[in-house]
């Protein structure tokens, strides 16, 4: 659905001249795609999901949505925005409007939308994650952390994103509160159908959910597989300072003891199956 | 060092110039903290943990309550200063913390603000900068650093008070996973060292499971005051706080389940890593994994 | 455009100038712009310009950074060279439609925008020598005299070190801001005067928020710093002149002893 082809990106840096923060990247996010995308603080993950509605453009290479090059003269940018939704950190502190189901509208009136059609999104996206109707007419302060998060999450919703992209949406929040916005996003998905590219530290939250993992480092995407084989490179990952899930590292270790399971877990769950099936099992001597 | 007697404390909530409701944020809390101790405080968001930590340095005020800081009451007004410089305070948001130019002018704003010596300024921030591990970094600008240099900053800075307990409010939440390690090993190795009685705010269950005590607090009140094994083994009890139980302890608890010999929950990766080699060594003979 | 911002652009070095004391080099700064002010021959200048090029050379700063202190006044500087130029009456040399370029009108204007250059050079190279602590410090201290008047000195130190510290952090902050409305088709690069202006409107409010959530939090940090606004203070580094200042105060006083005597001595210089 969207592709990129060899991006670069610098920033220019008087004091150190040219820093690449992006060099040579390519990708593809297909339909109805889950990736979580990891890696260490300054390694370029901002950078790259910014060209991806494109807010930042790129020094050199190509991005295709749907065959479409982006860059090209023709090709409006409103249309990417639309289609490639960005949902950046603390969303929560972006909110402006006087009552949530105004700020929610902004972004499809912004597209030209009726008020009355973008009413209708924004009454939809609050639906879906999960603000009841009495709150619309009420100030986005008067909320709790967790349901401000997820207005400001609707508010990008409103604008039907076909690819839905998050900056760890879950940061500062308590566990419970976490794992309710990555309940919503898997709901998300479901009903919308759409695409989510998930940014975070945290392997953890990633491994659960995606059904591809992107790991970037020093500017480049140096893994990209399915959790399961990203996860059992535990060497590769722990040089890129990459942490990672503890079950995973608990599991490695176990296997470098010498108990012998397949590969590094990437949960609990796992690890207990692994294990149980190793420990119960009688083994004939 | 820290006595706490049913501490209440209400936050007014205006709705208009006229009208104002009250809400109990801490309602009743009742704590007795040694002197030493490494005390882990969880609880979801609103449970009234930062409150209780703003009371520790006397940033608020009881309503209802005691609280005794060394022996002193915190309503002593004109001790405030005196009792204040006993805490040192990290709080969530390292940016919104640290007000100087470079690391060292940053961690000299306190002493100077208290007419401290020069030399003994001096004195002071190389101590405290080597205890964080920023003494190399002393002249760059705080904007250089990374997220868990910040923080480590602003633990110097509250160690420049030259307090004997340190509280942080959330002190990794805004970090990445290696950040997060870095500033909990700074936070344990001045419990270990220097005796600093620590009282460690946070979501991350897996950061206390070294802790001497955990307290549980939800809706203003505590629901849970034990040793982490004793927490980290009652499901239930966690649940109502909202909070995680570590991977490894959660391990632990399913495999026992499936009836495979873990008798004891168990916290840290290594001990988890050594009983199940055992186990899995005792299962299949000792011999065979020696042939391997 | 708001994002290409800089502020608070101290060059770390260890150079003589450094080490001066901020006084020393606050009073040789005022000193270089009173001596640009003293001279009208542009010959001068060539001067005043070696002087300079002589202390970034000293103080290790490059030159490059020479160019981009100016780099930011640069439509100033080409209007006043235009301006001057077209505006100074005299012996005309060329006319082009309306305008007549004289003779007068070149040196002015070489006058003009060099003085403006020289000036601003010199106040950048201030700003590379020193931290925002050290003048700021430097300018309470110059300045402690006031207190006594009721005018808080100390205070206004203390917003003018906050001031450089949060800056870049708000603009930061905007530029986020930006981002992440433009993500919601807010069109701040393109679309007209009142699409642009909607946009604003989007930022305003979210940045008072951070703003005001950002200056309780850093009252109260300082506050348990122990931060009381009041009594007295002291320094880690207190401000004592040394003999790097002595040798700079004699190096200013000779430097504009020059141009004194030069203009006493032929008035039509």
């Amino acid at each position: 659905m969207l592709q990129g082809k060899h991006i670069t990106f610098s920033y220019q840096d008087p004091a150190k001249g040219k820093t690449d923060v992006l060099a040579d990247v390519s990708f593809e996010i297909r339909e109805h795609d889950f990736i979580g995308l990891i890696g260490a603080s300054g390694s370029g993950k901002t950078t790259l999901i910014k060209h991806l509605n494109g807010l930042l453009k790129a020094e050199s290479g190509e991005i295709f949505f749907k065959g479409k090059n982006i860059y090209s003269k023709k090709y409006p940018l409103s249309e990417l925005r639309k289609k490639v939704g960005l949902v950046f950190q603390y969303p929560e502190q972006q909110l402006f409007g006087r009552t949530i189901l105004k700020d929610v509208m902004y972004g499809p009136l912004n597209l030209g939308m009726s008020e009355e059609e973008a009413g209708k999104l924004a009454k939809e996206s609050l639906e879906l994650v999960g603000i009841p109707e009495e709150y619309y007419q009420m100030s986005p302060m008067e909320l709790s952390g967790g349901q401000k998060r997820c207005a400001a999450i609707a508010g990008v919703l409103a604008m039907q994103p076909e690819i839905l992209v998050l900056d760890e949406p879950a940061a500062g929040l308590d566990p419970e509160t976490k794992h309710e916005i990555f309940e919503l996003l898997c709901r998300i998905r479901e009903k919308r159908n759409n695409a989510i590219v998930l940014v975070s530290h945290h392997m953890e939250d990633v491994a659960q959910f995606a059904n591809r993992v992107w790991v970037m480092y020093k500017g480049k995407i140096a893994m990209d597989g399915t959790p399961e084989e990203v996860y059992s490179r535990v060497e590769e990952l722990e040089e890129m300072n990459i942490g990672i899930p503890q079950i995973t590292h608990l599991t490695y270790s176990l296997i470098k003891e010498g108990v012998p399971l397949p590969r590094p877990a990437i949960s609990v769950e796992e690890a207990e199956k692994m294990l149980a099936e190793i420990l119960k099992e009688e083994k004939p001597l | 060092m820290i006595k706490i007697e049913n501490l209440v404390h209400n936050y007014t909530i205006w709705k208009d110039e006229n009208t104002k409701s009250e809400k109990t944020v801490l309602d009743g809390i009742s704590l007795d903290i040694p002197s030493g101790q490494f005390v882990a405080i969880l609880g979801p968001n609103g449970s009234g943990k930062s409150t209780l930590a703003r009371h520790l340095n006397v940033l608020l005020l009881p309503d209802e309550g005691t609280v005794w800081i060394d022996g002193k009451n915190t309503q002593a007004k004109e001790r405030l200063y005196e009792i204040r410089s006993r805490v040192g305070m990290v709080f969530q948001n390292p940016d919104n913390q640290i007000v100087g130019t470079s690391v060292e002018e940053d961690v000299a704003f306190g002493p100077e603000n208290k007419n401290v010596e020069p030399e003994k300024i001096r004195r002071i921030v190389e101590d405290v900068l080597r205890k964080v591990r920023l003494w190399e970094k002393r002249k760059t600008p705080p904007s250089k650093l990374s997220g868990g240099q910040k923080q480590r900053l602003a633990t110097a800075d509250a160690l420049a008070g030259l307090p004997e307990c340190l509280v942080l409010d959330e002190p990794t939440a805004m970090l990445d996973p290696s950040s997060r390690k870095e500033v909990i090993n700074i936070v344990k190795e001045l419990n270990q060292k220097e005796g600093m009685t620590i009282i460690l705010i946070t979501h991350h269950t897996d950061e206390v499971v070294d802790a001497d005590r955990i307290i549980l607090m939800k809706d203003g009140k505590i629901i849970g005051d034990d040793i982490p094994k004793k927490i980290f083994a009652d499901r239930s009890l966690l649940k109502r706080a909202k909070m995680d139980i570590p991977p490894v302890v959660e391990l632990g608890m399913r495999l026992k389940k499936q009836k495979i010999g873990l008798d004891e929950p168990v916290l840290h990766e290594q001990e988890m890593i050594r009983k199940i080699t055992e186990l899995y060594r005792s299962k299949c003979g000792g011999w065979k994994d020696a042939a391997r | 455009m708001i994002r290409d911002i800089t502020i608070g652009r101290y060059y770390d070095s260890e150079s003589v100038i450094h080490r001066m004391d901020p006084r020393t080099k606050l009073m040789g700064v005022l000193v270089y712009i009173i001596s640009l002010f003293l001279v009208k021959n542009v010959c001068w200048y060539i001067g005043c310009l070696i002087v300079m090029l002589v202390l970034y050379k000293a103080a290790g700063v490059p030159f490059g950074y020479l160019l981009k202190g100016l780099r930011g006044i640069l439509l100033l500087l080409c209007f006043t060279f235009l301006f001057r130029m077209l505006y100074t009456p005299g012996d005309p040399l060329i006319q082009v439609w309306i305008f007549t370029i004289t003779k007068q009108g070149i040196l002015k204007a070489v006058q003009m925008t060099a003085r403006i250059a020289l000036m601003i050079s010199g106040a950048s190279l201030l700003s590379y020598t020193s931290t925002p602590k050290e003048l700021a410090d430097g300018l309470e201290k110059a300045f402690s005299g006031l207190e006594k008047t009721g005018i808080p000195v100390h205070e206004m130190a203390v917003i003018v070190m906050i001031a450089f510290r949060f800056i870049p952090i708000m603009l930061e902050e905007l530029n986020v801001l930006m981002d992440a409305q433009a993500a919601r088709g807010a069109k701040f690069e393109d679309g007209n005067i009142l699409e642009k202006c909607k946009g604003v409107m989007t930022l305003l409010l979210p940045l008072f928020l951070l703003t005001v959530r950002r200056s309780s939090d850093l009252a109260m940090a300082m506050e348990a710093r122990g931060y009381t606004g009041s009594g007295k203070t002291s320094r880690m580094y207190p401000l004592v002149y040394k003999k790097e200042d002595r040798a700079g105060y004699l190096a200013i006083l000779i430097y504009i002893s020059v141009f004194i005597i030069a203009r006493i001595s032929s008035l039509s210089f």
